[in-house]
């Protein structure tokens, strides 16, 4: 486009507008949110006969720990423009290894954990050669290490068991107050930061228009590489919430966060087309997904239907933000 | 090497690729020979290629919307719907055969068709539409089943389907003359038809196929109706050869779907391809586990050595070409 024309098309509306129309997909996830809570306290109380307390509270946002994280994780690699079906494998190996090996103390857990944590970073770093190196598509690739990662898995946990340290368990997921928000908190501040370092510039450049940001300069390899290394790492942290939630062990359980995470990051507002959302979004969506789950639950909803009204819910959120944020990118 | 070249015939790489997959099945078939020896029997080998062809048939469904660069994650619920429907209707009466059988295949194709208006008229990316799909198959599949606790549930699958998957007709068993039937119609359509070139353009490029006249949107929702209408032929199929029906019995075919349509040398970003390639890459998949399971390795080798060998093919000849 000859930049007269461009010029002609540049947004003339305010500086609110403008931001407003750059983060669309956040602000939609953000009331998808906000409608979601609200749905839950109004069912709850029609339900219970009172409002949600700090018990259900704790159980919600414990409950969504898994699934924010491995979210997250999901987030960094659909924002390349790629997709991650390892994701359940690496939740699987993190939880069956934390079964196995934690033990009794908080010592020898909060130990293992660093190394579970590293191990799920080179489950990534696999992905992100054979996607980088190997010129394969995402998709593809991480198909076959899903199946890798789920016979290890299944390698190193044949039945569900172990054990994990209730001081792990009261650390992570305390039953008592919703103390896991932190590591939210956390995870927010620390993709804030991510966000404005080099490699988070560059992961939205190459989602964009990858041949572009290479000849600009941008080295998509490394880009890339540490998008899945920091993917698989958070996926492990999830198997780790998952692990300290369910205080055992089970190398199966996980499978279930490869779809899930896709379903997130989608409520989120992070485009599978990549270079849009954020991992921001990506909790929110996380969010979303567990309170609809307790939603329906509290709802007396038959849990045959579940996935019934979980797909339907997902088509109209996708369709009702695919038309919002089209009429207001269009108004501008 | 250059000398030797020169007597090959002159090929585009996505044929050479069906080559390569077809390859690839055939020494998977000889090192299953090599380390179970009796391997290649013709019983073992019969046993192997009609289990391939229900990858087959759910591969031919992906293949076809693979090519436009979408992709089908509802097949499992199709295919498992569609079993349950065939036997819940049916109550294993071949009377009722015929009109059981149409009507699991239109409930594919209607679900198909929904799906490719979801993602031709509403936008709504591929993998959102499809998953989104499937757990809303699943749930009114358990919900109107009660949790598969019907009494219809336990019905068998009809003796005339029963004997389609394990008859045979001048010594093939009729589920490979289906499938023959299916290689042969697929490939046609794909690459004689108005139809097969239209698929490919829009693959290839949807601006440029638009401009010069394909409907996108008509085809879309064609293409997806196709691959519901495989996903329940498969599920036909299944429970004939199983002969009840079972929940989560699709679940192995999601996957495996996509592997043999990749493997099989298409592409999976759209417009390059052929379903000869993916039939040989269903091959190799079933191939593949026979071995393991010959050798009796345990689950989890199985699963390794599954993920192992569809990377080494694929980083073999399924690599895009240099940027």
């Amino acid at each position: 486009m000859p930049p007269e024309t461009s010029s002609l098309t540049l947004p003339r509306g305010s500086r609110l507008g403008h931001t407003i129309a750059q983060n669309i997909g956040l602000i939609l996830a953000g009331s998808i949110l906000l409608l979601a809570i609200l749905g839950f306290v109004l069912i709850y109380a029609l339900e219970q006969h009172r409002l949600p307390g700090n018990f259900e509270l704790t159980s919600t946002v414990n409950s969504a720990m898994p699934l924010v994280f491995a979210a997250v994780g999901q987030s960094f690699v659909v924002l390349t423009k790629g997709i991650d079906l390892s994701v359940g494998g690496v939740v699987d190996l993190a939880n069956a290894m934390a079964a196995v090996t934690m033990g009794k103390t908080l010592g020898s857990a909060l130990l293992w954990s660093v190394v579970i944590l590293f191990v799920g970073a080179a489950c990534g770093l696999l992905n992100g050669l054979l996607v980088g190196l190997g010129r394969l598509q995402p998709i593809v690739v991480t198909l076959g290490t899903l199946s890798i990662f789920q016979g290890l898995a299944i390698r190193v946990l044949p039945q569900p068991g172990g054990a994990i340290p209730p001081s792990f368990t009261d650390l992570l997921v305390n039953p008592n107050a919703p103390y896991a928000l932190i590591f939210i908190v956390l995870l927010g501040l620390g993709w804030a930061a991510f966000r404005r370092s080099r490699p988070g510039v560059d992961l939205y450049a190459i989602g964009n228009d990858e041949a572009a940001s290479r000849t600009l300069g941008v080295n998509v390899l490394r880009t890339k590489i540490i998008a899945y290394m920091l993917d698989g790492l958070l996926a492990a942290a999830a198997g780790l919430f998952l692990a300290a939630s369910a205080t055992a062990g089970d190398a199966t359980t996980g499978d279930s966060y490869t779809l899930t995470s896709i379903v997130a990051v989608v409520l989120g507002g992070v485009s599978l087309f990549g270079g849009r959302g954020s991992a921001i979004g990506a909790i929110a969506g996380a969010l979303i997904t567990t309170l609809i789950v307790d939603i329906l639950f509290f709802g007396h909803v038959d849990p045959l239907f579940q996935s019934f009204y979980e797909g339907v819910f997902l088509l109209i959120a996708v369709v009702a933000g695919g038309v919002i944020g089209g009429a207001i990118r269009r108004r501008r | 090497m250059k000398a030797a070249m020169k007597y090959l015939p002159r090929l585009a790489p996505e044929s050479w690729r069906v080559v390569y997959a077809i390859v690839a099945a055939i020494v998977l078939f000889l090192i299953g020979e090599a380390v179970h020896p009796g391997f290649l029997g013709l019983a073992n080998v019969e046993t192997i290629l009609v289990i391939a062809s229900f990858v087959g048939l759910v591969a031919a469904g992906q293949c076809f919307v693979i090519l436009i660069g979408g992709i089908d994650l509802s097949v499992p619920w199709v295919l498992n719907a569609g079993a349950i429907v065939l036997a819940t209707t049916s109550m294993g009466l071949d009377a009722r055969a015929p009109l059981a059988v149409a009507a699991t295949l239109g409930l594919g194709i209607a679900v198909g068709a929904v799906n490719g208006a979801g993602v031709a008229w509403f936008g709504i990316p591929a993998v959102v539409m499809t998953l989104a799909m499937n757990g809303i198959i699943e749930g009114l599949v358990l919900g109107f089943t009660g949790g598969f606790t019907c009494a219809a549930c336990s019905a068998y699958a009809p003796p005339v389907v029963q004997s389609l998957a394990h008859g045979a007709l001048l010594g093939v068993p009729d589920a490979l003359w289906l499938w023959v039937v299916v290689i042969v119609l697929v490939s046609a359509v794909l690459s004689i038809t108005r139809f097969g070139r239209a698929t490919y353009a829009l693959g290839n490029n949807p601006r440029a196929a638009v401009l010069a006249g394909v409907d996108a949107r008509g085809l879309t929702i064609m293409l997806y109706a196709a691959s519901g209408f495989f996903a329940a032929l498969a599920g036909i199929m299944l429970v004939g050869f199983g002969g009840q029906a079972s929940l989560g019995m699709g679940d192995p075919y999601l996957f495996t779907s996509i592997a043999a349509v990749v493997i099989g040398g298409v592409n999976i970003l759209g417009g390059r391809g052929h379903y000869l390639g993916v039939a040989a890459g269903a091959v190799s998949l079933t191939v593949l586990v026979s071995v393991l399971l010959a050798l009796n390795m345990p689950d989890y080798v199985r699963s390794i050595a599954y993920g192992v060998v569809i990377l080494a093919l694929l980083l073999a000849y399924g690599r895009e070409t240099e940027t």
